[in-house]
């Protein structure tokens, strides 16, 4: 897979190292993602994922190398252009994240204080336009007739959805989802991973995802990225590709019986914690 | 299992299991908090011998205290409608003092917080400001202010709110700090600038917490604006310290009945907002959604209307109970804010002339001199006020380790035991340990005996209520545990109970020491002892380097307390 054009390219990273203090993170890791591609990063916990994700959004900023995003080096901005780039990248959390005291509505909404100016102190401080979008987005996911209601009042998987309202708030044209659904009962996850791909599909969002159920990766990406110890192992279409290689691969690489028993148990029976 | 049990036998001999054990060891950090806290405790009981407490002389003085109200005469109070300005005046300064602290300790928290702060430079800043408005009395405050307005209510509400901002931003800065991360992370992933990820993602979280700081310490600025009266701030306070220096007792027992019902009916109304407030998720719990929730009962049940068929259906929000609830909140808060400023009546040109007076009256103040006084009767007046504290801080911390157990759930041997000393717990922290003060003065006469008895009783209030409360926090297995070996219920409270919560039983009692230490000086004012009765007299006879002076040595001893107090919490960790 070349890419000629700068366009299509949304996502480069260039020899990306994250240290904390003396552990290494990610170990110099490059890859490119292209536009309307689904991307899930497949590894185990503490194998990198997500920090990689992190610094797509520049919530990280990488010990040495490059990272680009929508044609702009994000690893050295600040200030509004930083706020700018963030807006247009969407991000979904293992833990939802909400702020559980404001409503449904009020959280969908806060996908929008990018575009705004100040801080906001309620409903009545965002425009009728931005409500109206926001119900759109609520709508989209299901959850309308809870727009008013506070968002700890609502389960797991509800609060993704809400999660993914707000991310839609943003217009983004990239979409990172870091472990969506592992905080989620099998059925909300099913739910929730649907809808992921439905909206993708809809508005031509291109979608990193990290993941460690390689059931749900390989029915699910265009393109699995195989993470071990913050180094790539792995980069390949998904489609044709079964779980005996997935599994096949990572055996390869694991160093020790015990590692390699690790990411047998964790990847064979897929539920994890 | 054989494994284990054949151990034994196949291994060589060792010597014996004393022998093995390793050594106990403590940091030598330790060892020095645990002397320092002994020699405070041993002070404490000097002190205590000092201050010469003796039933005999007390049932005596309770004998006088008869033939004093039989020539009082019974209470008087003053003509209703002055009654009610008072009252109104009293209570308008008050909360308008306490929301000026309130607005101004939001940046400061801000700054202060680990999490929020731009830089330590900002950080340490605010943190001194901070300590500094703590230790620093509001009556002292009062005294300068009254000097710059003259009259009216801003002296008052200045000294209120300077001095309230030290606490207010302490706690602000510390919900700020519990906050959870994750959702302000979430607001700084769709590119929320860092004034939206406080407003959106860490206000409404700590809102709550807020909105009880600011309720506890009105309480405790109702507690407190009586003192202000003594040194010229309008309102009950005024009033009475006239009545009393006019020798008419009844007027001023009046009004000092008037303001414990004050304060008693104030700390319930504040407690079942914060209840309210903290029902869980806002949707049960609360005596106002009970309310609603009766009045909803009475009407007939509407079918439930889909409403929310379309976006632009659901645009209008529901008026659903919880909305009912929270419009009704917000308009009664927002009518009581405008009432307390319109009663307060502030002299609002004075905000912009005082300016110009500061350079005046600093340099009467600057620089601070003992004048006539001799720097030894000082420091032995400082000495009697730190004596008063820490006798008063040993009394309450006996009698509210009983009391306060007693009133744990999960100590109490009864509920009802539990019930009567929960009720000991509201009645004390109800009423005003000045008026106490000052009624034991008016009683036994002036002393050191009468501060110290009102602060040991007001402080069992506030103790015994935290003791209680971190006494239920502690975790029940390690209890479970020992009632399963069959330990009664007393090794039960010494095995499990006291261990788990001495951490914050010591925090705690530093935290009565610290306020005492405050207490005690104010106390001076009314006529009970130390340096207090100094200060008042300098601020009155215009000795203003003596006040100077006076407010130096008050400030470095609250700064050394605060200082072993942090020192204290960190060790006891």
């Amino acid at each position: 897979m070349s890419s000629t054009t700068a366009s299509e390219t949304v996502v480069r990273l260039d020899g990306i190292t994250k240290r904390f203090g003396t552990t290494t993170a990610l170990d110099n890791v490059s890859m490119e993602v292209h536009r309307g591609e689904i991307v899930v990063l497949l590894g185990l916990s503490g194998s990198g994922k997500s920090t990689l994700l992190r610094h797509l959004d520049a919530l990280e900023v990488p010990t040495s190398g490059e990272v680009h995003v929508l044609g702009e080096r994000v690893d050295t901005l600040s200030g509004r252009p930083l706020r700018d780039l963030r807006s247009g990248v969407g991000f979904i959390f293992q833990q939802f994240e909400l702020v559980p005291s404001l409503t449904v509505l009020e959280n969908v909404l806060t996908g929008s204080l990018a575009a705004l100016r100040g801080p906001r102190l309620g409903l009545w401080s965002y425009s009728k336009a931005g409500k109206l979008a926001a119900l759109g987005h609520l709508d989209r996911v299901g959850l309308l007739d809870r727009a008013y209601q506070r968002a700890d009042t609502l389960s797991g998987g509800q609060q993704q959805r809400v999660a993914i309202a707000r991310a839609l708030m943003q217009n983004p044209r990239i979409l990172l989802a870091d472990e969506p659904v592992a905080s989620l009962d099998p059925e909300s996850s099913d739910q929730v991973m649907a809808l992921i791909r439905e909206i993708a599909h809809d508005e031509g969002l291109t979608v990193v995802c990290s993941l460690h159920q390689v059931d749900l990766a390989i029915a699910w990406a265009d393109r699995i990225v195989g993470l071990r110890h913050g180094k790539v192992v792995l980069d390949t279409p998904a489609a044709g590709l079964s779980k005996a290689e997935v599994m096949e691969i990572y055996g390869r690489v694991a160093t020790s019986t015990v590692e390699l028993e690790a990411v047998q148990n964790e990847l064979m029976d897929g539920v994890i914690r | 299992m054989t494994e284990t049990m054949q151990r034994p036998s196949t291994s060589p001999p060792r010597e014996s299991v004393a022998d093995r054990a390793p050594k106990q060891s403590k940091s030598p950090e330790k060892i020095a908090a645990i002397l320092t806290l002994l020699a405070i405790g041993v002070t404490a009981v000097f002190a205590l011998i000092e201050v010469d407490i003796s039933i005999p002389r007390m049932m005596q003085s309770w004998e006088n205290a008869e033939r004093f109200f039989g020539r009082v005469g019974g209470l008087r109070f003053p003509e209703p409608a002055e009654l009610l300005a008072l009252t109104g005046l009293t209570l308008g300064l008050v909360l308008t003092g306490t929301l000026l602290a309130a607005v101004l300790s939001v940046p400061i928290a801000y700054l202060a917080a680990s999490n929020t702060t731009p830089g330590s430079g900002w950080r340490a800043v605010a943190r001194f400001i901070g300590v500094f408005s703590r230790a620093v009395p509001d009556v002292v405050l009062a005294m300068v202010f009254v000097l710059m307005f003259t009259l009216g209510s801003l002296p008052g509400i200045l000294a209120i709110g300077l001095h309230s901002i030290g606490m207010i931003s302490k706690m602000f800065a510390d919900a700020i700090e519990q906050v959870d991360e994750g959702p302000r992370l979430a607001i700084r992933a769709t590119g929320g600038s860092r004034m939206q990820e406080f407003t959106s993602g860490i206000l409404p979280q700590v809102l709550p917490s807020w909105v009880a700081t600011v309720l506890h310490r009105n309480d405790i600025n109702l507690r407190g604006s009586v003192i202000l009266g003594y040194v010229g701030v309008a309102g009950l306070g005024l009033e009475m310290s006239y009545a009393f220096k006019s020798l008419n007792y009844g007027l001023g027992l009046g009004i000092a009945v008037v303001i414990f019902v004050l304060c008693v009916v104030m700390e319930i109304v504040s407690s079942l907002v914060r209840s309210a407030m903290l029902g869980d998720a806002g949707n049960r719990g609360g005596v106002f959604d009970r309310m609603i929730a009766r009045m909803r009962r009475n009407r007939p049940a509407r079918p439930a209307r889909i409403w929310a068929t379309s976006p632009t259906s659901a645009l209008r929000r529901p008026w659903n109970p919880e909305r009912v609830r929270n419009v009704i909140a917000g308009w009664i808060a927002a009518v009581v804010v405008v009432a307390a400023v319109v009663v307060s009546d502030i002299h609002w040109p004075d905000l912009i002339t005082f300016w110009g007076k500061i350079p005046a009256i600093a340099t009467q103040f600057w620089p601070p001199s003992f004048g006539n006084y001799d720097a030894a009767v000082m420091f032995s007046a400082m000495r009697d006020t730190i004596a008063i504290a820490l006798a008063a801080t040993i009394l309450t911390f006996v009698a509210s380790i009983v009391i306060g157990s007693l009133a744990a759930r999960n100590v109490a041997p009864s509920k009802g035991a539990r019930t009567a000393a929960r009720f000991v717990l509201v009645g004390i922290r109800g009423l005003p340990e000045l008026i106490l003060a000052i009624v034991l003065i008016v009683i036994t006469g002036l002393g050191m005996q009468a501060g110290v008895i009102a602060l040991a009783i007001g402080g069992i209030g506030l103790l015994g209520k935290l003791i209680a409360d971190s006494f239920e926090e502690v975790s029940r297995g390690p209890e479970r545990a020992l009632v399963a070996t069959g330990a009664t219920r007393l090794q039960v409270y010494s095995g499990a109970t006291l261990p788990q919560g001495m951490r914050a039983l010591i925090g705690h009692s530093f935290y009565m020491l610290d306020t005492n230490v405050r207490a005690a000086t104010v106390l001076g004012i009314v006529g009970g002892g130390g340096v207090g009765y100094y200060l008042l007299n300098a601020g009155q006879g215009s000795n203003y380097p003596l006040v100077t002076a006076i407010v130096l040595m008050i400030l470095v001893t609250v700064l050394f307390v605060e200082g072993l107090a942090i020192w204290m919490r960190r060790v006891f960790r």
